[in-house]
């Protein structure tokens, strides 16, 4: 059970992900999110094994990050419809209906966020594209292509940083106003950009020479199949969703995304 | 087999000048040769058209034919010839796709649909042909240079061709993984009965197994195919116009028989070869270096005492107390991640260290201006292109002395012409500085750093990856710069440098300098010691050696 | 897919790869100008993040290739940790979308500075329409709404159109792109003068 998630087919997963975020989408009001939001922290906390540290990390980031969210949605909010009716949060009177938005708006933030994590913390990326390919037919090219590209992140991180030293002892520092910025920027951008343009047509090379050529018909090592559980899965989450908004919609809180636009 | 017939290859926008020109040359399976030529004669170009990713791949026009078996490249579809020919190529870091080595090597095996169930034996006998079977599930970030190459080679080993192409396959790479590898690949080539083609610019090790040799000249034409032994002693100055370089051993010898110091039955390729054949004065392995007149009292330039650095909880210098004294040459050896490369990003400045103090002219590093430091101190990269900033080689180097604001644009334009041709780049000014060859690139990184007369420059390794015509005008330049008073500090591998050009020699381990002495000090040290510290000694040090084994042993059969 | 070459796939997906991590490095400063100057403070330099389908589209000048590097820079994004998580992938998808759509209507012929301003417009328009949908700027005033728009197109053509090509362009001095559309192009205006 503790890795039930990270052993469900990752495309299909991610499916069910980007399915509910769009449900959710159309929810308006406060509460429904918020259960959904806790329901999967708690489907990541018991059926997940995840690097709890980074996880947590990412929450509060997420977290801080929402809180800025209902604030500047508040204060940058139309005109209410109804401008008496108002609440008091510590020292402010503010109109109520923009409150619920923003609340809203930022739980539902946080709705997104807790499903993507249990996709992030779950899923290892090269198991992604490989069964992206084999459920759902990205080409072989575009696949191994993304996946050879994906190889080059820790070497880009590592050139920016010898590129970085490299210009402070040519005497560069930091830049001034708008243009010397994006002088800057360029100065970064050439030799890194020209760097992995070169790396890249390298490896499309040695890929090629073992054989490579973006046949759909392959063999795999690693084989990826949809499962009953992974279709399980994706009834469940939905069946889940489904309660939260009867439940919500019983005690009058539900809302749907309509006349708001 | 492989059939080279009359190939000739353009690429567009090139048209009178043909990369390769009516080449031909045949190889059985089971035989090696070694495919000599200096940088720009089409060897990589070769190494695409063996494998089929030309002419399928080639903007440009090809001409006769090459066929492996009976599959002509142009006809091949793609694939097919990957099975037959494997190809490893020089940089390390772009031969992958995947993150792991199993993964990488299945990779391959999908590419020519090897049923699913067989893959991983495969994989697990490629591992084991090549000695990485314990890095089965490793991630392929985490492989040294050298290992990663032998993945590379696994990967091809894999698809079990009948040929395998080396492109420059230890450029990149370190002498002792050199050595390894070059083991490795003998070792698989008497294994498994394959032919082998090896593109190379350097003998050094190749030359023990592999006897014929095919010369590619600058024009991309085949000028000699035959035993290489031969060639050695009958044209020698072909391959030195070639750019390609003999053994250290044979070049030593060679030179002292030039000097009438030696003479030899049997052109030696191989220290081994020395003893049974060669008679030397010792007189010639003295080191013959030219002594710059050093002033008396020596003053420090930089100092540091008790600096240490951590990275995530890691140690990588630990209680580092050092001075560096002016006009001195300075080179860092030790093993990979010994902390070489970190001690000299710390005393040019461009770290900090976690603690201690490092003083440059007796001031500490910290309190001087970022822009008078680097007045002083100049630094040059493993990778020249990151500190290029402009759009020609002539504003590169101007770039410093405008920085300042002080010179005029005509003395600019006199000083920038007087580094040009100082550093052998003159007519170059206009080109972009990424167009240059590797050699010319690594000439200008120095030039944009001695421009402003700095005092103090440190190289980190300067002749890696470069070829035997390149490697010596770099340290030309560098020799006539410590001439004039720099002070040299410079990170390397190769003894033989630290032998010709330094005067003291720091050695590093984990992260300690555990020597600090004068070369003919450090070649004095036991084998086990330098063996430790993964250093070798240089050639001339190892023919002194064995010839007085030998005599020791002679002397002791005679009595 | 199949009149790509691999080169040009990787090499769009390394582009794809630095700017995702240019992406992701921007988002603070976007935060922010957000925190300074509320919800609009995104728009000002939301042509950041049109970027890599501009210089993906005007070096390799395929079919898709805006669409895919945006896609796959979005993918990078969130791998990296861009708490949005795979709806940002759709994200990039529609951005993507926007420029193609610019391109697509020169039926991929023209490179002009003005088509790939407006292919960084097009981008804007539909970033602003899944962004109007999706995180409900229903909350706010319409002029501001209006003037939400306006700014992110401009923005749009400024950094992702001119800055994208000025970028490409020097890349192409450097000779790295020579076997490329760009670079093929540039050779041949060389030859031509």
């Amino acid at each position: 059970m503790r890795s039930f998630l990270n052993q469900l087919n990752p495309s299909l997963k991610a499916i069910t992900v980007v399915l509910l975020v769009c449900l959710l989408t159309f929810v308006f009001d406060p509460f429904t999110p918020l259960i959904y939001c806790m329901f999967t922290v708690m489907v990541t906390i018991i059926c997940g094994k995840v690097a709890w540290k980074w996880y947590t990390l990412y929450f509060s980031v997420i977290f801080l990050l929402s809180f800025g969210m209902l604030w500047t949605t508040i204060a940058f909010a139309d005109q209410p419809t109804n401008p008496g009716v108002t609440m008091h949060i510590l020292f402010w009177d503010l109109p109520k209906e923009d409150v619920t938005v923003a609340a809203a708006l930022t739980l539902r933030m946080l709705a997104f966020a807790s499903l993507s994590f249990m996709f992030i913390f779950t899923t290892n990326m090269v198991d992604f594209i490989l069964s992206v390919m084999q459920q759902f037919k990205l080409p072989p090219k575009l696949a191994y292509g993304v996946l050879a590209g994906y190889r080059f992140l820790p070497l880009i991180k590592e050139e920016l940083i010898q590129i970085r030293s490299a210009h402070r002892i040519r005497g560069i520092h930091r830049a001034n106003g708008i243009k010397g910025s994006i002088q800057q920027y360029k100065r970064f951008a050439i030799p890194l950009l020209a760097g992995a343009i070169r790396k890249a047509e390298r490896t499309a090379i040695a890929m090629e020479s073992k054989g490579f050529n973006g046949d759909r018909d392959r063999t795999f090592y690693r084989q990826f199949t949809l499962k009953w559980k992974d279709w399980g899965f994706l009834g469940m989450m939905l069946i889940v969703f489904l309660i939260t908004v009867l439940f919500s919609m019983k005690l009058g809180y539900f809302s749907w995304y309509k006349g708001q636009f | 087999m492989i059939n080279v017939s009359e190939l000739s290859l353009w690429f567009d926008g090139n048209d009178e000048k043909a990369i390769i020109q009516t080449l031909s040359f045949q190889l059985n399976k089971g035989e090696a040769m070694l495919l000599l030529g200096p940088s720009g004669s089409g060897k990589s170009t070769l190494t695409r058209c063996l494998n089929g990713i030309y002419p399928r791949e080639l903007e440009g026009m090809l001409k006769g034919d090459i066929h492996i078996y009976d599959h002509s490249i142009r006809e091949a579809h793609p694939g097919t010839i990957s099975k037959q020919v494997g190809v490893v190529f020089q940089d390390p870091e772009t031969q992958f796709c995947m993150l792991t080595v199993e993964d990488e090597i299945a990779f391959g095996l999908e590419n020519i649909r090897t049923p699913s169930n067989e893959i991983e034996a495969k994989i697990d006998e490629a591992l084991e042909l090549v000695q990485l079977s314990s890095y089965k599930h490793a991630s392929i970030n985490t492989l040294s240079g050298g290992q990663k190459q032998k993945l590379a080679l696994a990967c091809v080993l894999a698809l079990q061709p009948n040929y395998l192409v080396l492109d420059e396959p230890t450029a990149n790479l370190d002498p002792k993984s050199t050595k390894e590898f070059i083991q490795t690949i003998r070792h698989v080539w008497t294994e498994q009965q394959i032919g082998l083609i090896v593109i190379e610019h350097q003998l050094e090790g190749w030359i023990t197994f592999i006897n014929r040799a095919f010369i590619l000249s600058k024009t991309g034409k085949g000028i000699y195919d035959g035993p290489l032994v031969k060639l050695i002693e009958t044209n020698r100055e072909m391959l030195q116009q070639q750019g390609i370089r003999l053994p250290k051993i044979t070049d030593l010898v060679l030179t002292a028989t030039r000097q009438n110091k030696a003479s030899y039955k049997k052109i030696p390729l191989s220290n081994e070869d020395v003893l049974s054949s060669v008679t030397m004065d010792a007189s010639f392995l003295e080191r013959n270096r030219v002594e710059i007149a050093k002033p008396q009292k020596k003053n420090v330039i930089l100092s540091a005492s008790d600096v240490n650095l951590y990275k995530n909880q890691q140690r990588i210098l630990n209680q580092l107390t050092v001075r560096l004294y002016d006009q001195s040459f300075v080179a860092i050896v030790g093993p990979n991640g010994s902390g070489k490369t970190s001690m000299t990003r710390l005393l040019s400045g461009i770290d900090r260290p976690s603690n201690g103090d490092i003083r440059l002219y007796q001031r500490p590093l910290n309190e001087w201006q970022e822009k008078d430091v680097r007045k002083q101190i100049g630094y040059v990269f493993q990778n020249p292109e990151h500190q290029f900033i402009t759009d020609t080689v002539y504003n590169e180097i101007a770039f410093s002395l405008r920085l300042g604001g002080e010179h005029r644009e005509s003395v600019i334009q006199e000083q920038v012409q007087n580094t040009l041709s100082h550093c052998e780049l003159q007519g170059l000014g206009h080109l972009h500085p990424y167009s240059l060859s590797q050699g010319q690139k690594r000439r200008l990184s120095v030039a944009t750093m001695i421009v402003d007369d700095q005092q103090v420059l440190f190289l980190d390794e300067p002749t890696f990856g470069q070829d035997a015509a390149s490697t010596a005008k770099i340290m030309d330049l560098l020799e006539q710069r410590h001439r004039q008073g720099t002070t040299i500090i410079m990170v390397t591998h190769d003894m033989d440098l630290v032998d010709k050009y330094a005067d003291r020699v720091l050695v590093l381990e984990k992260g300690e300098i555990v020597a600090d002495q004068s070369p003919d000090q450090l070649w004095k040290q036991e084998k086990s010691v330098i063996k430790r510290w993964h250093l070798d000694y240089p050639n001339r040090i190892q023919l002194k050696q064995q010839m007085e084994e030998d005599r020791h042993a002679f002397v002791s059969k005679s009595t | 897919m199949n009149n790509w070459k691999l080169k040009e796939i990787i090499v769009m997906s390394v582009l794809a790869v630095v700017f995702g991590i240019v992406y992701l490095a921007f988002l603070p400063v976007g935060k922010l100008l957000v925190s300074l100057l509320g919800p609009i403070g995104y728009d000002f330099i939301f042509g950041i993040w049109f970027i890599v389908s501009i210089i993906a589209a005007y070096i390799i000048r395929k079919p898709g290739a805006a669409f895919l590097s945006e896609t796959i820079a979005a993918t990078v994004e969130m791998l990296l940790g861009n708490a949005m998580g795979p709806i940002i992938i759709i994200t990039g998808m529609i951005q993507g979308l926007g420029a193609e759509a610019a391109f697509a209507a020169t039926r991929y012929k023209r490179y002009s500075l003005w088509v790939l301003m407006l292919a960084g417009i097009g981008a804007a328009i539909f970033s602003f329409v899944w962004g109007y949908f999706r995180s409900g700027f229903t909350a706010l005033s319409t002029p501001y709404i209006v003037s939400m728009l306006v700014i992110r197109m401009i923005s749009g053509a400024i950094i992702a159109g001119l800055i994208g090509k000025t970028i490409s362009d020097s890349l192409a001095k450097t000779g790295v792109l020579s076997s490329f559309a760009l670079g093929k192009q540039i050779r041949k205006e060389r030859s031509v003068s």
